[in-house]
This record gives C-alpha cells, sequence and structure tokens, in this order.
C-alpha cells in the first residue's frame, strides 16, 4: 500500500514540475500585467510543435531543441505584447479576458488547420526508460522535465530577486502606479514579463515531448490545470504556483490511483472548489 | 405616427415574417441554420443577462446547459415524462445548482470568477462522464423514435423545431426586455461599472447578482433540454461542451454585451458566416472558429462595445450632425 | 428608426443565408450511379485509422465498378460520398445528417467507433436508410431495422478473448482495462459477464478516459492486483501507451490487445518488437480467405502496408450492399433494406468473413459470424484460432 502511495507520489510530482512551468507563466503575467493569459496552453503547443518538427527535420533532441523554442517564445511574449496587450491595458476587464481568449482560440484553430488534429509523438532513446530502485520506478523523459523545469523556476526566482529587471517586475506586480512614479517603464517591464512567461511555457512544450504527443487542442488540458494552480497558489505569486503545482500534480495521480483511471480531473478539480469555498484568496494569502 | 409606435409597428412586422419565414424555407440545409441561430442567439441571450447587463463573464454555462439536457432526457427515458416538462424541470434543477456554483464562484471577482466558471462546467462534465448507472457515462444515449410525437417534443420535419427555437428566443427577449427597464435592470448595470460603487449606494449586490444567476441560468438549461430533442442524442461531451460556453459569450460580445438584440446579432452575423464559410470550404476542423477568434478579435481591439454599440454610435453621431 | 434598419439588416442576413444554403438540396437518384455514404473519422484522434478506412472504401467502390457494377439496374456504379466525422459524437450527428439529407443515399456504412456508429445508426433509422457496420457494439443490434452488423459483436469478442487467455497459462487472473466509450464499455461488459463462465478470474476491473496521455498510474494499479494477464480494451494511440508503459515498468506480464488498436498496422509500427507474441481478437483478418489475400495484396500495392480488420471488412460489406441491390433489383433504400435482411451468401467478396458465410438474423446480426483470434508474428497478423480459421500456429513466448 505504502509502495502504491510512494509511487503515485513520485509520477505526481513529476508531471507537477510541467504544471508549473506553464501555471509559473500565468501567475507572472497575473500579478505583473494584471491579465489572465487564456492562451497559455496554445504557446505550450507551440513549444511542443517546434520541438517536434526540429526533432523530425534536423534530428535535434526535445532537450537541446530548449534553446530554440524558448528564445522564439520569449520573442512572441514581446510580440504580444506590443501589438495585442497594450492595446487594452487600460479597458476593464471586459476586452482584457476576451483579448487572451480570442488568442487562444485563434492560435488552436490555426494549428488545427494548418498542421491537423493529427497526434505527433516523437520516441526518444529515452522515451520508455526508467530507473528502477527498490521496487519503484522513475520515467527517465519525465524525470527530465521534473529536473529542468525546477531548474528554470530557480533561476526566474534568482532574477526576480536579484536583478534590477526583476525588481522592477516585482514592484510593478506589488504596486503598479508607485512604480511608474519611481521611474519604471511598465510596457518595458510588461513586455519581458510576458517573454518570459512565454518562454517557460515554450520550455514546457519542449520537455513534454519526449513523452506525451503534440496535437492542436493539447494546451487546453495543461491551461487549466495551470489555472487551478494559479489560483490555489495565490494569485501574482510564483512560489505559491509552484507549490500548488507540485501538489495538484500528487492529488492527480492519487486520485487516479485510489479512485479511478478516470478520475484524476475530478480531484483537481475538487481541490479547487474546496479552495475557493474556505480561502479563495488561496493558499499563500 | 410617432417614434415608438413606429418601431412597435416595424418589430411587428418583422415578428410576422419570422413566424412566416417556414412557408418560404425548403432546404433542411437551411432550418439547421436557422434553427442553431435562433437556438443560440437565445442561449446568447440568457447569458447576456449575467455576462452583459451584470459583467460577470461566465464561461461556464454549458454547465446549465447541460443540466437542462439531462434533466429531461432522465425524466424522459427513465419516467416516460414529457420533456415539456422536462425543459422547465431542467430549468429548475440548473436553477438550484446556480445557488452553490454562485456562491463558490462569486467569491472570485473578474478573470478568476470565468475560470472557476469553467471549472465549473467540467467538472460537470467529468461527473457524467464517470457515473454510468446514473446517466449513461460517457456513451450517452440516443432518445427514443418516437416518430411524430408533439407531446414529447418529437416532430417530422424540421419547422416544428423552428418554431419551438423562435418561442424560446422571444421568450429570452421579453425576459431581457422587462429586467433591463426594472429596478433591477439599473441595479445590475450599477453592480457590471462597478461592484464596490454599487454596494456602497446600498444596491445588495450579491442578491443581485444570485438572482440574475438565477434567471440566466434557467433559460440556458432550456436550451438544453431543446437542442438533446432536436439532434436526439446526449452524451457528456455533447451536453456540457465548452464551445456552448463560449459561443454564449461570443454572440454577445460581437453583437453587444448589455443590450437587447446584441445576443441576436451577434448569432446571425457569427452563424451566417460559418454556414458561408462550410458551403465554400466544407467542415474543416478549425476553419470556423479562427474566422469567430479574428472577428472576436477585431471587435476587441477597435469596437468592444460589440455591433449595437456600434450601431448607436453611428446613429449618434449621424443625429449630431443632423442638429443645426 | 435604428431599430428598424438593425431589424431588417438582421433578417435580410437570415433570407440571404437561407439562399445561399440552397444549393443543398437534394441531388436526385442519378439514372446510372447509385449513390452510397461513407462515414469515418479522418481527422481527430482516431485519423490514421479512418483515413486507411478511406482508402479502402474507394478501393472497394472501384472493385464493383470494375466488376461490372450493378448488373440488375444495368451496370448502374456506385458512387462512394464521403463524410468526416472529425472522431466526434456531435460532429457524427451533424454529419450524418448532413450527408443523408443533402444526397439521394441509397445506403451508408461507417463509422469505425461504435460510439460514432450508435448514433450514425439511429439517423439513419430515422431517416429510413440501411446502414451497414463492423462496429462491434451489441448496443447496435437493439431495436433498430435499419442497421447490419455482418461481422462479430462485441460480447463475442469478450467470449473468445477469455478462451485464448487460457491458451497462455492454466489459471489466467486477468486485469481488464478499458477504454470508456461504447467500444470498451461493451467489450468489458461482456468480460466480466462471461468470465466465472470460462473459468477465468478478473482481478481487476478498471475504465480509463479514452484518449489519456499517462497510463503509469493505471499501469500501477495493475501491478498491485497481481494479474498475470492484462486485457486492454482500447483503440490506437492508448493501446500503444498501455504497452510501452508496461515495458517501462518492468512489468512482466502477459497482454491481450483484444480488437480495436491491436490489428492496426501502426501498432506494430509504434511498439516495435514488443509487440511480437501479443495476443488479440479480429472480426477479420487478411488471411481469412483466398480473396482476402488477393484484397491484401492488392492494398499492399498501394498502401505500403496489410489492410487491417475493420478496412477489410467494410470492403466485403460493400459487395455484401451490391448483392442486396441486385436482390431487390432497385436503389431504393428500404428495398434495398429489404434485401440485406433476406441476405445468404457464402461465396465472393459479399461473404469474406471467418467463417465464410453470411446471412442476417431478425436482429441484423450475421448468424454465422465469430471473431478470429490473432497473434503477432514476425511484423504480421496472423490468425492462430479457433482451430478452424488458423492459419498459422499459435507462438509460444
Amino acid at each position: 500500500m505504502l509502495e502504491t502511495v510512494t509511487q503515485a507520489v513520485i509520477n505526481g510530482l513529476l508531471i507537477g514540475g510541467i504544471y508549473a512551468l506553464v501555471s509559473i507563466g500565468v501567475t507572472l503575467i497575473f500579478g505583473v500585467v494584471k491579465i489572465v493569459n487564456f492562451a497559455q496552453g496554445e504557446f505550450v503547443m507551440i513549444g511542443m510543435y517546434i520541438t517536434f518538427f526540429l526533432a523530425t527535420q534536423l534530428g535535434m533532441d526535445p532537450i537541446v531543441s530548449l534553446v530554440v523554442s524558448m528564445p522564439v517564445l520569449f520573442v512572441i511574449g514581446l510580440g504580444v505584447q506590443h501589438f495585442l496587450i497594450r492595446r487594452v491595458l487600460g479597458l476593464n476587464d471586459l476586452p482584457q479576458i476576451f483579448l487572451t481568449f480570442a488568442l487562444s482560440l485563434l492560435i488552436l484553430n490555426v494549428a488545427l488547420m494548418v498542421l491537423t488534429p493529427n497526434y505527433r509523438t516523437l520516441h526518444t532513446s529515452y522515451s520508455d526508460a526508467a530507473l528502477h530502485f527498490g521496487g519503484f520506478y522513475v520515467p527517465v523523459a519525465k524525470l527530465i522535465a521534473f529536473g529542468v523545469a525546477m531548474l528554470l523556476s530557480a533561476i526566474l526566482w534568482v532574477f526576480l530577486h536579484t536583478t534590477d529587471l526583476g525588481r522592477a517586475m516585482r514592484a510593478a506586480s506589488q504596486n503598479r502606479d508607485v512604480a511608474q512614479l519611481m521611474g519604471i517603464n511598465p510596457h518595458r517591464v510588461f513586455a519581458v514579463a510576458l517573454g518570459i512567461a512565454l518562454a517557460l511555457a515554450g520550455a514546457a512544450g519542449s520537455l513534454l515531448m519526449p513523452f506525451y504527443p503534440a496535437y492542436p487542442m493539447v494546451g487546453q488540458v495543461f491551461v487549466l490545470m495551470a489555472f487551478v494552480a494559479v489560483v490555489l497558489g495565490t494569485l501574482g505569486n510564483v512560489m505559491g504556483a509552484l507549490v500548488a503545482s507540485l501538489l495538484m500534480g500528487i492529488a492527480e495521480s492519487l486520485g487516479i490511483q485510489f479512485i479511478g483511471a478516470d478520475s484524476g480531473l475530478i480531484v483537481v478539480f475538487l481541490l479547487l472548489l474546496i479552495t475557493l469555498a474556505v480561502k479563495p484568496s488561496g493558499l499563500a494569502a | 405616427m410617432n417614434f415608438s409606435a413606429r418601431i412597435n409597428a416595424v418589430l411587428a412586422v418583422l415578428l410576422a415574417a419570422l413566424i412566416a419565414l417556414p412557408l418560404a424555407v425548403t432546404s433542411n440545409f437551411a432550418y439547421d441554420i436557422l434553427i442553431r441561430i435562433l437556438l443560440f442567439a437565445f442561449i446568447g441571450t440568457s447569458w447576456n443577462l449575467l455576462g452583459g447587463y451584470a459583467k460577470q463573464f461566465s464561461l461556464g454555462h454549458a454547465a446549465f446547459f447541460g443540466l437542462g439536457a439531462y434533466t429531461s432526457s432522465l425524466l424522459q427515458i427513465n419516467y416516460g415524462v414529457s420533456p415539456w416538462l422536462g425543459m422547465l424541470a431542467g430549468g429548475v434543477v440548473a436553477m438550484l445548482a446556480s445557488l452553490p456554483i454562485g456562491w463558490l464562484c462569486f467569491r472570485l471577482r473578474g478573470p478568476y470568477f470565468t475560470i472557476a466558471t469553467i471549472a465549473t462546467a467540467q467538472v460537470l462534465m467529468l461527473v457524467f462522464l464517470k457515473f454510468r448507472d446514473f446517466a449513461w457515462g460517457a456513451e450517452g444515449t440516443t432518445m427514443p423514435n418516437l416518430g411524430s410525437a408533439p407531446l414529447m417534443m418529437q416532430f417530422e420535419g424540421k419547422a416544428p423545431y423552428y418554431y419551438v427555437a423562435l418561442g424560446l428566443l422571444l421568450l429570452s427577449l421579453v425576459v431581457t426586455f422587462y429586467i433591463s427597464r426594472s429596478r433591477t435592470g439599473y441595479y445590475l448595470l450599477a453592480l457590471g461599472e462597478d461592484q464596490d460603487a454599487a454596494e456602497a449606494v446600498g444596491i445588495d449586490v450579491p442578491g443581485e447578482k444570485r438572482n440574475i444567476f438565477m434567471v440566466s441560468a434557467f433559460l440556458t438549461a432550456m436550451g438544453g433540454t431543446f437542442y438533446v430533442q432536436y439532434i436526439y442524442f446526449i452524451d457528456p461531451n455533447t451536453a456540457f461542451n465548452f464551445d456552448v460556453s463560449i459561443k454564449a459569450a461570443l454572440v454577445s460580445i460581437v453583437g453587444g454585451v448589455g443590450t437587447l438584440f446584441g445576443p441576436l446579432i451577434g448569432t446571425v452575423l457569427l452563424e451566417t458566416t460559418a454556414a458561408l464559410l462550410q458551403s465554400w470550404l466544407g467542415n474543416q476542423a478549425g476553419v470556423q472558429v479562427t474566422v469567430y477568434a479574428l472577428i472576436l478579435m477585431a471587435i476587441i481591439l477597435w469596437r468592444p462595445t460589440g455591433i449595437m454599440g456600434f450601431a448607436k454610435e453611428f446613429l449618434l453621431r449621424k443625429k449630431l450632425r443632423a442638429t443645426p | 428608426m435604428r431599430q428598424q434598419r438593425r431589424k431588417f439588416l438582421k433578417h435580410a442576413g437570415q433570407a440571404a443565408a437561407a439562399a445561399l444554403a440552397a444549393p443543398y438540396v437534394m441531388r436526385g437518384y442519378a439514372a446510372d450511379t447509385i449513390n452510397i455514404g461513407g462515414l469515418y473519422p479522418s481527422t481527430g484522434s482516431m485519423a490514421q485509422i479512418g483515413q486507411a478506412c478511406v482508402v479502402a472504401a474507394k478501393m472497394a467502390v472501384e472493385m464493383v465498378n470494375n466488376a461490372g457494377g450493378v448488373k440488375a439496374l444495368g451496370g448502374a456504379k456506385l458512387n462512394l460520398i464521403l463524410s468526416d466525422v472529425q472522431s466526434d459524437t456531435t460532429v457524427t450527428r451533424t454529419e450524418t445528417d448532413r450527408l443523408i439529407s443533402g444526397n439521394k443515399l441509397t445506403a451508408v456504412h461507417g463509422c469505425y467507433a461504435s460510439a460514432l456508429t450508435l448514433i450514425a445508426s439511429e439517423v439513419c433509422e430515422r431517416a429510413k436508410v440501411p446502414i451497414i457496420t463492423g462496429s462491434s457494439s451489441d448496443q447496435l443490434n437493439k431495436g433498430r431495422h435499419f442497421t447490419f452488423t455482418p461481422f462479430a459483436r462485441a460480447s463475442q469478442f469478450a467470449k473468445a478473448q477469455l478462451q485464448m487467455s487460457k491458451l497462455v497459462g492454466d489459471k489466467p487472473k486477468v486485469a481488464v482495462v478499458f477504454e470508456n466509450t461504447a467500444f470498451g464499455t461493451s467489450t468489458s461488459n461482456g468480460l466480466k459477464e462471461l468470465a466465472p463462465g470460462e473459468g477465468v478470474e478478473i482481478v481487476m476491473f478498471e475504465p480509463y478516459s479514452a484518449g489519456f496521455t499517462d497510463a503509469g498510474p493505471l499501469i500501477n494499479k495493475v501491478k498491485a492486483s497481481g494479474a498475470n494477464m492484462l486485457f486492454s480494451v482500447s483503440y490506437l494511440n492508448d493501446l500503444i501507451l498501455i504497452v510501452r508503459t508496461v515495458k517501462q515498468v518492468g512489468l512482466n506480464i502477459a497482454i491481450n490487445g483484444g480488437s480495436g488498436g491491436f490489428v492496426i498496422p501502426d501498432f506494430y509500427k509504434n511498439v516495435g518488437k514488443a509487440a511480437e507474441g501479443l495476443l488479440g481478437v479480429a472480426h477479420w483478418n487478411h488471411d481469412v480467405s483466398d480473396l482476402a489475400q488477393k484484397l491484401n495484396d492488392e492494398y499492399k500495392k498501394r498502401t505500403g502496408e496489410f489492410i487491417f480488420e475493420y478496412a477489410g471488412g467494410l470492403v466485403a460489406q460493400t459487395f455484401m450492399l451490391k448483392e442486396a441491390m441486385e436482390r431487390a433489383k432497385s436503389a431504393d433504400p428500404v428495398k434495398v433494406r429489404d434485401a440485406l435482411a433476406a441476405l445468404d451468401v457464402s461465396s465472393g467478396y459479399a461473404a469474406m468473413a471467418p467463417g465464410g458465410k453470411v446471412k442476417f438474423g431478425p436482429d441484423g446480426k450475421n448468424v454465422y459470424g465469430h471473431p478470429v483470434g490473432v497473434q503477432w508474428q514476425n511484423g504480421d497478423l496472423v490468425s492462430v484460432f479457433p482451430k478452424e480459421d488458423a492459419r498459422k500456429p499459435l507462438m509460444k513466448s
């Protein structure tokens, strides 16, 4: 019994790392720009396809392709901020919500048209490999994904707390007006926030490819998990999103293990609803 | 004839035209388009009460759509209850469901309210997917083939379905009309503009939100019943489909949130576009919604008040120019 | 004034839409072509399978037409009208409707997945157009007059799987995992009901979300159940994931892949050597008869892969439709339906089925229908069970 639980926790923790990459991006954007990026999942999807085509056309390993997917998505993030987000910043909730929502619909459906709904999978040498110790097994591809995810999160944390730009972002996140008074250029800060968030999404996509299929709708699953994690971990709180993501991965895994193989998501949503009922401002508030 | 009498006359003529339209329609395909327009205009108008006037943007209305669909289907298949009654029962179930759902979701504001509503609809879908003994699970079921059975909301031929959908649309328009003219309507607009200010002025914000949520849920559920009777098939994916939630909001935004005819106009525009696309490009996945998304983005970036807002502005400018 | 303008625009729009839709008017029964409809998931999660079915459907029509078409109707040729159901239930509902109301169809075949076929068959039932299908759900034979299923039913698959489990071990302890739509639930129900009678113990019985992307927790549970055999009722993507995960977890367990995804060339392509020796069941295989082999050779020339279960079956179905039209001497759907109900063939492509005979009972089932047990041997799928249908000996691992 304990063995089963431990294995389930291991599985959940690993996938939680991916959820973390996606949710940190969402919470960063919300904290700094005060906008909910409904399209975050689609950027994960873009990252996945970039990696897929690099692997099949150039033989590039998915992990290596991070050096392509992350910068590409960073630039896309800058573009999204400059061309789209900037134009709805002064307005109320309506345009902001539906802009990123429309963006999400747009990207998803263009992908559907151009790339077709068929699943694309990659098999690397380590796709099926697993480490075995003491009756437990740890899938190698997921372990790598987890490791890189934690590394990127750590780098982000350092960036936010030690660099000027990072601190400017945190300031803008806490109080935009005061930050502006202190000379911080909001648009530059927003652009960087968007860039980083999308780069993280792209990283998630690349890390997923060895063990997850790419298809146009794939982003939807991750974005929902990400949103739940963001709410659970308190809006705008990067550390909160990280911890919440790991917890959710574990909850999902335990749910599948003990309630039913078709019940993982229900457990996660119940977590959300319970949190809403008991502490809507999130665990870190 | 003075101004408002003229408007009423025009509306009456147009209503008569709508009622007489089936005499001119022969193709099943055209009927399908018209019925979809009426149905989604109905759902959009129902959504608009909560999302347009009160500015609480729900993307989880599929929850009520699905509850309505399942209630009437369960009652019909298990107990032989007519879907006409089932429609009302579904509305009641949805209304009751909106209480705990509202209690949970209204604890969040703005976009996070939206996310919570999405999660709610998803949870319902998952629950219905899992519980096979209760409601046929993932496989769903088809409505029993009764041939022509008007009392059981089954008709041969599409014209009767057209009229039912038309009736629903008119119902929602009338409800919206009366609410928007009443004190409740003003309260909703107030809390939609600025919730804290409205509360400060003494409006019972939680109460108003709760009430309008109930009305919106009730109506949306009726649409769910109609839809599954029309396609005589139900499964969790169809009943709680995220697309329904999206469309409800989409048509209202494109047409103009918080306006009476906004959702209807939005639906006509989007569905007509979809029908045209389908006849040109076939049913290729992704094409329709791409166009919807582009239209939506265009509206948001350039005319967030939607088509109605644009029309009002345009006519206002004309009027101003005309005044000496 | 503004209301008037707006309303006018709105109604003009509606009228325009209706007018533009006018081209979708019934195309009448053309004199020397007969329309049959084909509904398959060419996109979506079942895309690879749907596309293979489309190739086979087109081939079948070619074969019928090249052999002289429907002689009783003056050599009238078959015209196949295809529709993509996008692996989605709602789309199936609207596409079937559109296909039937937009064309004068004599018959329909499709849709591979039982969940989709159930819906299509309802539409056909109400439109009084016969549908012939290889989908296995037992539900398809309940209360329908226009649905015909010439091949094995899910409950028969279940029995065969249970019998085959005893070929590899004396005391089989089986874990059953199944995808949660009509195909999975039908077959698994059959397994549950028949197991005690076949002396097989089921130690785990678990639905999983079709299209899931992580089989780790599920295989964990299989491991914990102590089963020595795994029955997986799955479509292709799920099955690939399950088999690979079993390998990854290092679980030493015999797998019976059932039908569905197991019998498709893509399965072997994705799973490789791990598929060797695995057992499954199929309602048709390319070694069922000489005609089947001939068909297979032709298909292989066009696509480079062997023709899989459903695709081969639907070629036979096309010929069954043709036979019905010959008997009925008509392209009228109701008359063709009656002719199908009275069909009794034992030669030619129309009888290309395990056992070589097709005759429909009152519930649309083929009274001679039964599945064959199949096994992957050297990259090819061969029939190994029951004895009468075995084309090669069972490979022991």
